[in-house]
């Protein structure tokens, strides 16, 4: 019955995203996916335990399809921190666009003991660590101040973004990346 | 700090932003610099909450700012600098020693400056990608320039090559050229650079009572104070001292290996 789990796991990504976590109850979930809430709670015990899932899945994803891109665009390791900005600018700007999991989830749980923030930080760190290995690879020498400042630039437009789309910001958080990844190789 | 106090939307923060500098864009950096510098102050931490990214106090100052410092999109850059600084924030308080406020404060200036210089994407891009293409049209410029000058023009052709060598440079040849042009994108991250490096180390800095008038303004300014200069010509001067500069980084290596 795997085929139900992942039904169910993709609605639930869909509402999350499209509605919002806390706004969509399991009933909405299981009436979409065309189940029941037995089902639900049998694959996945709890929302709680639903709404990671999802989280776990969009975050993979994500960086598989990035990484994905990356690999298959460039030549050069170096090449590959040049050319992140503008994947993330395509993805944000595109029609299917409706947020990232990880920085609506901490938005919609701010407490820091709540399990869905602690892994939506921890999904944040794994991205800032991502562009720390995309920068050494690059031989930036300070590969974890530039990591920083362009994962700080990134959920700062993704939220801009999420606030009101089209605003534009993807397109100067893309050039203000540039510009520190500039400043960065020379040093 | 009164209990429960939004600290990124009092007007306390607006006041100590306001008498922070006399440019707008410095007025935005600082948000930067006195949150890394409170945030460490006592009894802030306890009292202080970040629950919502809304601060619209906060906002409205930063777009009025934006807009006096000329930005495309001043409500973008003002949200995304105010984003910047309430994510940074939370990091900083989450984990003390991650420095991510100066962080944040380079990358809201890197925002600025893709706001206020909007042909810096192509700037930095044509200026890595294509300098031999750069070389070989400077090149032909000046080999046309030289077939119109002819014998009683002599002394400018005889400078024609030395421009030549210096166009396969950065802003040293457009300084030759047209004097009052405009920083590019390149001319500010390295002088960033410059500046980031000489922060890191204990420096001794040329006296001023020994330059002349002119240079005094731009050294005080642009050397001693950070602040881009405004064109080539002055972006030479200042580059000139920064060479005089002589700093010494290994006290301050060992005190951040601690």
């Amino acid at each position: 019955m795997t085929g139900l789990r992942e039904k169910i796991l993709t609605t639930a990504s869909n509402l999350f995203q499209t509605q919002g976590i806390n706004s969509t109850g399991v009933d909405t979930i299981v009436a979409v996916a065309g189940t029941t809430k037995m089902t639900l709670y049998k694959y996945f015990g709890s929302k709680e335990v639903l709404i990671l899932e999802v989280l776990k899945q969009g975050h993979l994803d994500f960086q598989n399809w990035l990484n994905d891109k990356l690999s298959n665009n460039t030549k050069q390791p170096s090449e590959k921190l040049q050319k992140l900005f503008d994947y993330i600018e395509e993805w944000v700007t595109s029609p299917d666009f409706h947020g990232v999991g990880f920085i609506k989830a901490s938005a919609e749980f701010p407490q820091e003991d709540n399990p869905v923030h602690q892994l939506s930080s921890q999904q944040s760190q794994q991205f800032k660590q991502y562009i720390h290995h995309l920068a050494t690879e690059a031989n930036i020498k300070d590969a974890e101040g530039l990591s920083l400042q362009l994962s700080l630039i990134f959920e700062g437009a993704v939220q801009a973004e999420q606030m009101k789309r089209g605003s534009g910001a993807i397109k100067y958080a893309k050039t203000a990346a540039k510009i520190l990844i500039d400043g960065a190789s020379k040093q | 700090m009164h209990e429960d106090s939004d600290l990124l939307d009092s007007s306390w923060l607006i006041y100590m932003l306001a008498k922070s500098s006399n440019t707008p864009e410095g007025r935005l950096l600082s948000l930067f610099d006195i949150l890394n510098d409170w945030l460490k102050a006592p009894n802030v931490l306890q009292h202080c909450h970040l629950s919502s990214a809304n601060h619209a106090l906060l906002l409205n100052y930063c777009i009025a700012q934006a807009q006096a410092l000329g930005a495309e999109n001043p409500e973008i850059l003002a949200e995304h600098i105010v984003l910047i600084a309430h994510n940074a924030a939370q990091q900083n308080i989450a984990h003390p020693l991650s420095n991510s406020l100066m962080h944040a404060k380079k990358a809201a200036n890197a925002l600025i400056l893709a706001q206020t210089q909007p042909a810096i994407a192509v700037t930095v891009k044509r200026a890595n990608t294509k300098p031999i293409a750069y070389g070989i049209a400077a090149t032909l410029v000046l080999a046309i320039g030289a077939s119109l000058i002819w014998a009683p023009f002599m002394h400018e052709q005889q400078s024609a090559p030395q421009m030549h060598a210096e166009a396969s440079n950065t802003h040293s040849s457009k300084h030759a050229v047209t004097p009052a042009q405009a920083l590019t994108a390149q001319d500010a991250t390295q002088m960033y650079a410059k500046f980031e490096l000489m922060r890191q180390g204990s420096c001794q800095f040329p006296e001023v009572l020994q330059m002349p008038d002119k240079h005094k303004a731009i050294y005080l300014e642009n050397v001693v104070g950070g602040k881009l200069p405004a064109n080539l010509e002055d972006l030479a001067i200042a580059n000139q001292y920064l060479a005089k500069i002589r700093c010494n980084y290994t006290p301050m290596l060992m005190a951040a290996s601690k």
